[in-house]
């Protein structure tokens, strides 16, 4: 889950590569380093954020240089552990996002010969092995070197006295961005936008030369052409502006994240798909698996099509019996999990459907067909306008199998999404900022949006959040219900209303203080609980949206009053790209 | 190199219903934010280093202005406190000589190139309603005094709210408000100019913005990037935004702006002095004349809109009429009386065959079954 970044022209390249680095922070921010060529190899590394010591690099020279910003996998976060990583003789330098898992082996080997490991890291073995066979020709070294590595990575690499950068990629992201006598290289497309809107996604197994005015991809050892892609995103969705957070910055461009979506509609491809299908099985992460769920009770009760959702992580080991068309939900397109559940579904002749924000990721080359989410760059670590648009999405599928019935819910949807937007909960942010514990619980699609809703609350300011069941919460957790752990409960008006009220009842009776998001002008669930929030008295559908935004900005408000680092939570990376 | 602090913290709360989810500034005008205007007229006199101040329902403008080509600094102004107090939020970004301008008027490049040159100015205008104002009296060219909203007004002259200074106005500012400061300049002896303005408009109550809207259409560059079926007949400058279709049969006079993804006709007819933004829906037969339609409007077949202004997400059925006269109606503890069909706030809902006469309605109304609806209707209502 690190982030490599690589520039090669005519420019100074450090703060090029500082900068790229700033842009993919949100992959990890254990540690940082760069290297680049002038004369000979400089490297410059440092524990904690770029954002916090890119001074110290700016001394290094050069026109070519690699960086990297790490998310500790083998080795703890050091400066001895952070790349770019340098052989013995100190001419060769490479960055390296992926995990190498015969490592050991590779290592002992390489120590018998006489390299000495300075780090703990896998990635020392791969420039130890380049520099064995390095004898001015990098690309050569290179390609000996990387049929002896298993597992995956994403790889720049650098030497001395020449001006190239080599670059491989397998299992990892790799984005090229062409400019104008200059080529840029990372781990995903953020950094390049300020400089070209001209990509070449890299695809398994290629291998590229590339100096400042040329580059050539090599795959299986013959030149191949790569599409060059033109990217719409801007450049200004990448910039935080006035915004406290990106996380509040992405809260509100939620509306448009979801108009966006709804408006570029379904292809016929997929469409066919869709509507063929006679059961779908969804393998998705984190808040991607929510918005699954919120699926699976939409699609199952309102147009009767079995669903299935299974965890990433478990799917690829314990996978169940599977037919039927397979969809993968992922943000970055890059979960390693989602991604190896996908090959499997494909092995076994599932038709695969990808849903994903990143045009050109690893999984939407795997899969037969894909929806692009139009939610725009997000850089906050915490989800909310990706999963906006997510729903967006999956609830079009479902108003294509029920014949069009929610077109007009569904293209009114963002008005109400805005509205909710000026909701005033600094009541119940007072309230969460001053407890410990929170339970978050609905019925029906609202279990999973009190899921999600804990989850932020997780992420963002530390507190301990559990999203259940509303029914659920009586077989167990109701014994760590008190005055200080307050309920967040969905309460909105439909055949579960009066169960709710009731559970709701139950828990006030044992004196947790509950916060519920009932619909405008409910005055009877506003009479029995603590702080009631609105929500706008709409469709199902929309209710959904809007309860999840609401929960959004409880968690951002309650991280804020806690002064929590929102964009950039502990021990979190955006992109999980480690089993 | 001179700087700009244009001010769009406040909420304009006599443009109520209009400003629910957004400052004025940011209220729509020929399609565009009216602070576009002001950043526009600034980056024409070459003054690039720009500080906006926002406070209000900020995230709004904050995404907007991140969006713009100039580069645009952003600053908070945690409560709306008053002008002065804004302008101190902006102090930090500082450095030398500055303008002072509303983000919420519209002013021309040629005023401004007028006060830019020079120190400690204001610029005045004239103004048949000066009341609303700071009156400003003037002799030799310097001012006087400054009377803020008289109710008998000694001259038409009226303070715009656009200034030039120098850092030192930053140790004057005592109270919340730039007039005062500006009165503690004259008495300590300092020389304020009064400059004329060129062109400047402001839009206090809601239907001025009716009168700002057909003044910023007379400047909107003809192009059409949406699908216009054949057989519409365009006469004058037409402006029509990508994914927009125009169905057959209709007619638009200009000067008009239509937004992005719009769905209008067969036989709508647009006459001039119309804005309609992006999303809006226009069913078949309607007529809309000298109006402001905001984002994602539907209204509905056979209707007539005439001198209205529609707040973003209204839903109007079919023949719903707005009927220009003109009553009395308080705003803000005044009585006015204007003519003008309609304003709707946000979200307004209205069942077939509604009449809005004369009337301001607030944010959220439902109005059920063939009603006619004159007056002040509060946010929310569902008139029966």
């Amino acid at each position: 889950m690190c982030g490599i970044v690589g520039y090669i022209g005519r420019r100074d390249a450090t703060p090029i590569l500082i900068q790229g680095l700033k842009r993919l922070e949100y992959r990890g921010y254990d540690s940082f380093g760069l290297a680049t060529v002038g004369s000979a190899v400089e490297v410059y590394k440092k524990v904690g954020r770029i954002s916090d010591s890119e001074a110290g690099a700016a001394g290094l020279a050069g026109y070519t240089g690699i960086g990297h910003t790490r998310w500790a996998s083998y080795g703890e976060p050091n400066e001895v552990n952070a790349h770019p990583h340098i052989d013995c003789t100190g001419k060769i330098a490479v960055v390296h996002n992926g995990t190498i898992e015969n490592y050991s082996d590779l290592k002992r080997q390489l120590e018998e010969r006489g390299h000495i490991f300075r780090s703990e890291t896998d990635t020392e073995a791969i420039v130890h092995l380049i520099e064995e066979y390095y004898d001015g020709d990098l690309l050569a070294a290179v390609n000996a070197t990387l049929p002896l590595l298993e597992g995956s990575y994403a790889l720049l690499v650098i030497a001395e006295n020449t001006q190239r950068i080599v670059a491989a990629r397998d299992a990892s992201p790799l984005v090229l961005g062409v400019g104008d006598a200059e080529v840029f290289a990372a781990s995903d497309m953020t950094p390049l936008l300020e400089y070209t809107e001209r990509m070449i996604f890299l695809e398994d197994g290629d291998v590229a030369d590339i100096t400042p005015d040329s580059y050539t991809i090599y795959h299986g050892g013959r030149a191949v052409e790569r599409p060059i892609e033109l990217i719409s995103w801007h450049i200004e969705d990448t910039r935080k502006g006035g915004f406290a957070h990106y996380m509040l910055k992405e809260i509100y461009e939620q509306p448009q994240s979801f108009y966006e979506t709804i408006r570029a509609g379904i292809d016929d491809h997929v469409r066919q798909m869709v509507m063929e299908a006679d059961e779908i099985t969804l393998v998705a992460c984190g808040t991607s698996y929510h918005t699954a769920l919120v699926f699976k009770y939409l699609a199952e009760s309102l147009c009767n099509l079995p669903v299935r959702v299974e965890v990433g992580s478990e799917f690829k080991y314990f996978t169940p019996p599977l037919h039927g068309l397979v969809v993968a939900v992922s943000q970055s397109g890059e979960t390693t999990d989602t991604v190896a559940a996908l090959k499997m579904a494909q092995a076994r002749n599932c038709p695969t459907l990808a849903i994903t924000n990143m045009q050109g990721s690893t999984i939407t080359r795997i899969a037969d067909e894909t929806v692009l989410m139009r939610a725009g760059p997000e850089i906050g670590v915490a989800a909310t306008k990706s999963y906006m648009a997510q729903l967006a999405a999956l609830m079009q599928i479902v108003n294509l199998r029920c014949e069009g019935a929610f077109d007009d819910a569904l293209s009114h949807a963002h008005l109400a999404i805005g509205d909710v937007l000026l909701q005033d909960i600094r009541e119940a942010v007072d309230l969460c900022s001053k407890v410990g514990h929170a339970f978050f619980v609905g019925r029906g699609p609202f279990y999973p949006v009190a899921m999600e809703g804990a989850l932020k609350m997780k992420e963002t300011s530390y507190i301990h959040a559990e999203g259940y069941a509303a029914g659920e919460l009586k077989h167990g957790p109701f014994a760590l219900l008190t005055p200080e752990t307050p309920v967040v409960a969905i309460c909105t008006p439909g055949p579960t209303y009066g169960v709710m009220v009731s559970n709701i009842k139950e828990m006030k009776a044992r004196k947790a203080p509950i916060i519920a998001l009932g619909v405008a002008g409910d005055t009877e669930l506003a009479g029995i609980v603590d702080i009631f929030i609105p929500i706008p008295d709409t469709h199902l559908l929309v209710q959904v949206l809007t309860a999840s935004v609401v929960l959004q900005l409880l968690a951002y408000h309650t991280a804020c009053a806690l002064q929590r680092d929102v964009d950039k939570p502990r021990n979190l990376a955006k992109s999980v790209t480690v089993e | 190199m001179m700087q700009a602090v244009i001010l769009a913290a406040g909420e304009g709360s006599r443009l109520r219903p209009l400003t629910r989810s957004k400052p004025k500034a940011m209220l729509p005008v020929a399609n565009r934010p009216i602070i576009e205007y002001v950043i526009d007229a600034l980056l024409e006199n070459a003054i690039r280093d720009i500080v906006v101040v926002v406070g209000y329902r900020k995230e709004d403008a904050i995404r907007h202005l991140n969006r713009l080509d100039a580069p645009i600094q952003i600053v908070v102004q945690e409560r709306q406190l008053g002008t002065a107090d804004a302008l101190r939020a902006a102090e930090p970004e500082i450095t030398g000589d500055f303008l002072v301008l509303p983000g919420d008027n519209y002013v021309n490049a040629e005023s401004i190139a007028r006060i830019k040159k020079e120190r400690n100015a204001m610029l005045v205008a004239e103004h048949p309603n000066p009341s609303n104002f700071g009156v400003v009296v003037i002799r030799k060219g310097l001012v006087r005094e400054i009377i803020e909203k008289p109710e008998d007004a000694p001259t038409f002259t009226v303070a715009t709210g656009i200034y030039s200074f120098t850092r030192d106005v930053f140790s004057c500012l005592q109270t919340n408000e730039i007039p005062d400061a500006l009165s503690a300049m004259i008495a300590s002896g300092q020389r304020v100019h009064a400059i004329p303005a060129d062109d400047w408009q402001d839009a206090i109550y809601p239907w001025d913005l009716l009168k700002l809207n057909s003044r910023m259409l007379r400047g909107i560059i003809p192009e059409i990037a949406g699908m216009v079926d054949a057989s519409v007949i365009r006469r004058g400058s037409v402006r029509i935004g990508a994914g927009t279709t125009i169905g057959p049969n209709t007619v638009i006079y200009g000067p008009v702006t239509i937004g992005s993804n719009c769905n209008i006709g067969p036989n709508c007819v647009i006459m001039p002095d119309t804005s309609i933004g992006d999303r809006v829906v226009l069913e078949p037969f309607t007529y809309v004349s000298d109006s402001l339609i905001m984002n994602d409007v539907t209204v509905g077949s056979h209707s007539r809109i005439v001198t209205a202004v529609f707040g973003q997400g209204c839903i109007l059925a079919d023949h719903t009429t707005t009927y220009p006269s003109a009553s009395f109606i308080e705003v803000c503890g005044q009585i006015q009386r204007e003519e003008f069909g309609a304003i709707l706030g946000e979200g307004v809902r209205a069942a077939p065959f509604t009449t809005f006469k004369n009337c301001i309605i607030g944010n959220g109304v439902t109005v059920e079954g063939g009603k006619t609806v004159v007056g002040l209707i509060e946010d929310g209502t569902r008139v029966m």
